[in-house]
């Protein structure tokens, strides 16, 4: 059997499994969904589309079970569509299914083409896309059901006055940043001649010339670039705080008005490049951390878009469509098929399965009789149920967790990094000893002069440009190697944490396990290949996991298997499937559906079942499991080995959770666990002073993983756990853990290397500087060559590779 | 020799901070929030887009006057 790759998403499956097209043979697609969309683009003459996708994969079209007719509804229209001033109609949404460049020329595209559309742009970094139209000539559904058909999906998000206020921030530090790096190049070019001339000899008048370009370039840096840090130092002092942005202003500043003094005459040697230099890269890294704000502010705007945006309520027996604060305790809501519950109740009528997969992260359905719990954000699955509100919209789970999640997103404690609690120290160090330098001079000499140009030598020579260069160039190429072996680290400074890491939480479901049933045994009365065929077309027609792992085990274990025409093919709720076959009833499904059916089964099983039979004779039985991944073991012996604690929490019940446990050898674990609790419990932890990583992939997940100091998701995990997360492993491996934990102990272990290294460099020069020996070629050399030193060493890390425990 | 070094300077300053007084517009017009699709524009631009876009200009060109007619005809 070979792999071969969908027409359309390009991802690889088994050729057997394929669907062909007589007339085209050279096409494979996966499902209907690819299918479809292929030939929607080919007759819209968009088929180039997969030229500008090149070896990128797409996931596979789903069907979308909220009817687009809810973007037309008065209440939406209220909360989310603006006008323009041109009296056109526009909305903000969140586009989702976008992996690449090609998919967000394709919506363009075919937006643009649309008749009635103003505007249709998308943001490729956070897939947001803001849509102008005309509202006489087209609907915002018909704009919606546009972008559903080329597989795609889309909500609507408020535009939150956040989202402005991180846009217009962001964009001023790039605009400062971008000065910034633009003259300091250029002062690094003049730079260049000027060293350059130290050995050949240069005339004054050049000298002049070089340092008055120096000035014109260094100039904007220091005011404009570096107007953050005197602000800063501003704030800092009226709350009397000696903060980082202080030293960096005024070692700037004094450096610069020195320099101005030798520019206009004064005896000496310029520094404005170093002026440029320091702010420039200080504000470089805390460009990076306001980018880091912009994007919790996006996340959370995604969380919001799956927030039901009102509830359907029964009143005197007819239906009244209501906004969620509008529900109050005792009313009864109805839920149809496909819709998510809005506030925690009581089911009163109905019978149905729910996907409670954003609370516990099991994918497996939870059936629900009168008298369950319904909780919020869940979604029914199956007929339309009427449900009782026992806590109103406020108080209901779902807005607890939407609500902390967006306070810890908010207010991400920043974990001090080693450069940064050493460069405090530093600076001020530094700062004390030009002082004392500058008085001892004074009364030693009595040259005001002379005091004060050698003072400040000492701060140029002990320029911070080797301590600012020791983290993130160690950290870049820890952070390249990491994604060389497949694990995506958002920001350079996590390397850190990582290294100090003492505690792991792990989720069972998706992170431990693999997320999905799998048989583990299989008793067979008869193998008639009939019986087989029959078999596999009742478990093809249904996309409940149980019938979709029972496919997935007959394909694999059997071959030449085709499918029959099965008749009259039934549901029953929570038990399984019925269907007939040449008038024979033929069933498959748990032990209680056959006993209804007067087949008797012996046997008791712990694990799920899944029994086939036709009349009343039982062909086979499927006991199935979410097995664990197969580097699970290994993994947490190597955690164990680096003296790693490690817990496995779950919302799974505590027999299944604690053989989990025991088969993968994690003595710590907690069961029953909701969202909420397994975010207190990571507080707990880190209260405790422990610094917690923690590794899930459930939307249930999202908040604890909001809360670790390191949060890492699996790349098959859900939307909301993957932007919460600082780490994605892509390839789903537990092992990436155990590569993280190498490569960034590695990685720390350079950088601190190379914070003593520029350390030791300072404790030898700075003395020199203080006795007033630095000359100009001196400085200039040796700021240079503590920068070679460090970027020299971190270029080692890479030596070792990693090969495994 | 100074003299025209002193020339050239004051040239190369010259052009210099006007690119980058272009590069601050592109960047307050909002050009550059979206670094991911600045990097990947080059690989969508073709001759072919371009006469897409110019079709949709007119397009919406087209909507907006119809849309103005309208409003004055109801102002009226």
């Amino acid at each position: 059997m070979s792999l071969v790759k969908c027409t359309h998403c390009h991802l690889e499956f088994d050729e057997s499994v394929m669907i062909k097209e007589p007339e085209n043979p050279e096409l494979n697609f996966c499902c209907n969904g690819c299918q479809g969309v292929y030939h929607l683009l080919k007759d819209d003459g968009l088929d180039n589309f997969y030229d500008k996708v090149g070896k990128n994969t797409l996931s596979p079209p789903v069907a979308v079970g909220v009817d687009s007719s809810n973007f037309d509804m008065e209440s939406f229209k209220s909360r989310y569509i603006k006008t323009t001033n041109e009296g056109f109609s526009r909305v903000d949404l969140i586009i989702e299914g976008i992996h690449c460049a090609a998919c967000i020329w394709l919506n363009e595209k075919v937006l643009a083409q649309t008749d009635g559309i103003v505007e249709a742009s998308i943001n490729f970094t956070n897939n947001k896309a803001k849509i102008v139209w005309d509202e006489d000539i087209i609907k915002l559904s018909e704009i919606i059901d546009k972008i559903r058909s080329i597989g795609y999906n889309a909500y609507p998000y408020d535009r939150s006055e956040s989202e402005k206020k991180a846009t217009k921030n962001k964009r001023d530090y790039f605009l400062r940043m971008s000065v910034a790096i633009f003259a300091s190049m250029n002062i690094m070019m003049i730079g260049v001649a000027k060293y350059t001339g130290f050995f050949t000899g240069m005339e004054d008048d050049m000298l002049r010339l070089i340092h008055m370009a120096e000035f014109i370039f260094a100039t904007p840096v220091v005011f404009y670039s570096g107007w953050i840090f005197f602000r800063g130092a501003y704030y800092g002092l009226k709350n009397k705080i000696l903060n980082m942005d202080f030293l960096v202003s005024s070692g700037a500043t004094l450096i610069y008005i020195y320099s101005l003094y030798v520019l206009f005459g004064g005896d000496g040697h310029s520094y404005f490049d170093s002026a440029a230099m320091i702010i420039t890269f200080v504000l470089v890294g805390k460009y990076l951390e306001v980018i880091g704000k912009k994007g919790a502010v996006d996340t959370m705007d995604k969380i919001k878009s799956t927030i039901p945006l009102e509830a359907t309520l029964i009143v005197d027996g007819g239906k009244k469509v209501v906004p969620l604060d509008k529900i109050e305790v005792g009313d009864i809501i109805e839920v149809k098929n496909g819709e998510k519950a809005s506030v925690d109740g009581e089911l009163v009528t109905g019978e149905t399965s729910f996907d409670e997969s954003s609370i516990s992260g099991e994918s497996l359905p939870v059936s629900k009789k009168v008298g369950d719990k319904i909780f919020s954000g869940t979604i029914n699955l199956n007929q339309v149920i009427r449900y009782k509100a026992v806590k109103n919209y406020a108080n209901s789970t779902l807005n607890s967790i939407v609500e902390l999640l967006e306070d810890s997103l908010n207010s991400k404690p920043k974990i001090e990094d080693v450069t940064n609690e050493l460069s405090k120290y530093f600076s001020v160090i530094i700062l004390s000893l030009a002082l004392a330098t500058f008085f001892g001079w004074y009364f030693y000499d009595g040259s005001f002069e002379k005091a004060l140009i050698i003072a400040i030598s000492v701060i140029i020579i002990a320029c911070p440009c080797a301590l600012a260069l020791a983290t993130p160039i160690a950290s870049l190429i820890g952070v390249s190697w990491l994604s060389r072996e497949g694990l995506l680290f958002k920001e350079a400074k996590f390397i850190e944490t990582f290294a100090k890491v003492d505690t792991i939480v792990l989720d069972k479901t998706g992170t431990v396990t693999k997320g999905k049933l799998e048989v583990i045994n299989c008793e067979m009365v008869s193998d008639d290949s009939d019986a087989l065929n029959i078999l596999y077309s009742l478990a093809d027609s249904s996309t409940h996991p149980i019938s979709k792992a029972v496919k997935k085990y007959l394909e694999i274990n059997f071959e030449n298997l085709q499918h029959v025409e099965l008749e009259n093919i039934e549901q029953i709720h929570s038990k399984g499937l019925k269907a007939t076959y040449n008038n024979k009833t033929i069933l498959g499904g748990n032990s209680e559906l056959l006993e209804e059916y007067q087949i008797t089964i012996e046997k008791e099983y712990t694990s799920t079942i899944y029994h086939f039979a036709i009349e009343d004779t039982l062909i086979a039985s499927f006991e199935l499991a979410d097995t664990i991944k197969e580097d699970a073991i290994k993994t947490i012996e190597y955690l164990k080995s680096q003296n790693i604690e490690i817990v496995m929490c779950s919302g799974d019940n505590e027999n299944i959770v604690a053989k989990v446990a025991s088969q993968v050898g994690i003595d710590n674990f907690k069961a029953k666990m909701t969202p909420i609790e397994k975010a207190d419990y990571i507080n707990k932890l880190k209260a405790e002073g422990k610094i917690v990583v923690m590794a899930g992939d459930g939307v249930n997940d999202a908040l604890a993983l909001s809360r670790a100091s390191i949060a890492i998701s699996m790349g098959t995990g859900a939307d909301i756990s993957i932007a919460v997360s600082d780490v994605v492993i892509l390839n789903d491996s537990l092992s990436g853990l155990e590569k993280s934990v190498y490569i960034s102990k590695r990685t720390f272990k350079f950088i601190k290397q190379n914070l003593a290294i520029s350390l030791v460099y300072n404790v030898l020069t700075v003395p020199i500087a203080m006795a007033g020996y630095v000359i100009p070629l001196v400085a200039a050399l040796s700021m240079s060559l503590s920068s070679l030193l460090v970027v020299g060493n971190s270029i080692r890390i890479n030596n070792k590779k990693y090969e495994g425990k | 020799m100074t003299g025209i070094l002193w020339l050239e300077l004051i040239v190369g300053i010259i052009v210099s901070f006007t690119l980058l007084g272009v590069f601050i517009w592109g960047v307050k017009q909002g050009q550059f929030d979206d670094g991911k699709k600045m990097m990947n524009g080059l690989l969508n631009d073709s001759t072919e887009d371009l006469q897409d876009a110019v079709k949709n200009e007119e397009k919406v060109k087209a909507i907006k006057e119809k849309k103005a007619k309208e409003k004055k005809e109801l102002d009226k």
